[in-house]
């Protein structure tokens, strides 16, 4: 029954994926639209042209290279040599565990106790641990956080999280674009709107209101996405292991490994793929990539 | 009335189609699953007799440890069938348990390299075989359940889909995957097992 519900959820996963697009694609094209208004009807669909192309190519650019990108954000290395012999075993052994191909293993020359997994799907995915992580979790708690990662890998989380944060992204540098090209245009010439009447004035403010405020909402959205995505996937990693407690002994870990603050900086980009938040102190809470550990803790306990 | 017959009939084939594509996904993925535990069993029968000969010369006064091993490895090679195998292989894991337990007597066993390697690799594989197992029995379960289910069980009955067997024995009073740690205990971290 559980592996019913866990193929649901993967299905679904792929269909929000899809909606998402589609969605985005509507915000776009709106605010082309809108900021088509604001400049002249003619270049309404100049900006939707430029708009939809731009967006297909960076969307696409970063899904396909989703792995890549990521290892290098964080200077990994490949997890090959005797010394990572046991780590090679385990990765190997959750995806027999998770009836997938086994993914690449990477290092991150990091001390501090963390965990990713990138890739556009599973026969394309990384996963990469800190030596840190290596050097203080026994066999059981690496395993758990290997299961962790392999789930999000099995759920093509990896391809919602990544279309998820590039069109945020997106979203922000038309703000930005827009924003900036109000600046300008008011400074050289913007007569021409004005002589056209109160009408572009109401899509002008609609226009900043939307570059202002649509990045912000649209990165609440992704956030609460995200931390919903960690949850489950602390459930498809034990649903692997059969074995809740050492997930719970690992995050243990991790925690009193980071109550001391990050000791490397942490790329803001790709915290979402990491198994704990490498940025830690977020303004509010709401700004968390990833529920707080205790809540984790306890689902888990409960389980 | 006769375009609605047509379309009638041209639905029903449809559904027959989809059931029976998805019971002959659900069948492979059961099949390789147990291809995928054979494999296993095969590594650690080839891994065994290294392992044997290694202690062997430490372990000069476990012999029948050694003996119900190396018995255990027999047996498992001429299991036939599901129910066998499980069995087999639930008795080779436990006198590999055994003589594992035994060399932590044997600090100098302990010591050698050699010896360290083989624990690893025996740790990796039995681990490797219980997940196998573990994802075999789960798709063995998502079939079953295929099969039996209306209506998929009408097309399974007519196109002679059979029920398959779980890697389990009977009256096993572990009810969960065992978990193998041939290391000795939990407190060990990667680097030390290198």
């Amino acid at each position: 029954m559980h592996k019913t519900s866990f193929y649901e959820q993967t299905s679904k996963n792929k269909r929000y994926s899809q909606i998402l697009i589609i969605l985005v694609f509507c915000v776009l094209v709106v605010f082309s639209y809108v900021i088509g208004r604001v400049f002249s009807p003619g270049s309404t669909l100049l900006f939707l042209i430029f708009g939809t192309l731009f967006s297909v190519g960076y969307i696409w650019y970063t899904y396909y290279n989703s792995d890549k990108i990521a290892l290098s954000s964080v200077s990994a290395y490949p997890a090959e040599g005797p010394q990572f012999q046991q780590l090679r075993n385990v990765v190997e052994e959750m995806a027999i565990a998770g009836g997938m191909p086994s993914p690449r293993v990477y290092v991150m020359p990091s001390p501090d106790l963390n965990a990713f997994a990138a890739g556009r799907d599973p026969e394309h995915s990384v996963v990469c641990v800190t030596e840190g992580l290596i050097k203080t979790l026994n066999r059981q708690e690496l395993q758990a956080v290997i299961a962790h990662e392999l789930t999000h890998i099995r759920n093509y989380d990896i391809r919602f999280v990544t279309l998820v944060a590039a069109m945020v992204g997106l979203v922000s540098i038309v703000s930005q674009m827009f924003l900036r090209s109000l600046w300008w245009g008011s400074l050289t010439g913007g007569r021409q709107s004005r002589s056209r009447g109160g009408g572009n004035l109401a899509f002008l403010v609609l226009g900043v209101l939307l570059a202002v405020l649509a990045p912000f909402i649209v990165k609440l959205v992704q956030l609460a996405i995200s931390r919903r995505r960690e949850y489950m996937a602390d459930a498809g990693g034990v649903e692997l292991t059969r074995y809740p407690q050492g997930l719970v002994s690992a995050l243990r870990k991790i925690k009193s490994g980071y109550s001391g603050g990050p000791k490397t900086r942490g790329n803001a980009a790709v915290a979402p793929l990491f198994i704990e938040d490498p940025i830690k102190n977020r303004l509010m809470s709401l700004f968390n990539t990833h529920p707080p550990i205790d809540e984790r803790i306890k689902i888990l306990e409960s389980m | 009335m006769f375009w609605i017959l047509i379309v009638l009939v041209l639905m029903a084939f449809l559904v027959v189609m989809f059931l029976y594509n998805r019971l002959i996904t659900l069948r492979a993925r059961v099949e390789n699953a147990w291809s995928q535990i054979d494999v296993q069993l095969k590594r650690r029968y080839n891994l065994i007799p290294n392992l044997v000969d290694t202690v062997k010369g430490y372990m000069e006064h476990e012999r029948q440890t050694l003996e119900s091993v190396t018995q255990a490895r027999a047996a498992l090679a001429n299991a036939e069938g599901v129910k066998e195998t499980a069995e087999a292989n639930n008795m080779l894991t436990s006198a590999l348990k055994s003589l594992f337990a035994v060399s932590e007597n044997y600090p100098d066993l302990k010591a050698n390299q050699n010896f360290l390697n083989l624990q690893e690799q025996l740790t990796t594989t039995e681990n490797k075989i219980a997940y196998a197992r573990q994802f075999y029995n789960d798709s063995v379960m998502t079939y079953n359940i295929a099969c039996q289910k209306i209506p998929t069980n009408f097309v399974a009955a007519l196109f002679n889909f059979k029920e398959k067997e779980y890697f389990e024995v009977v009256g096993e009073s572990e009810r969960s995957v065992p978990k193998v740690d041939f290391s000795g205990g939990n407190s060990q971290t990667a680097k030390d097992n290198a």
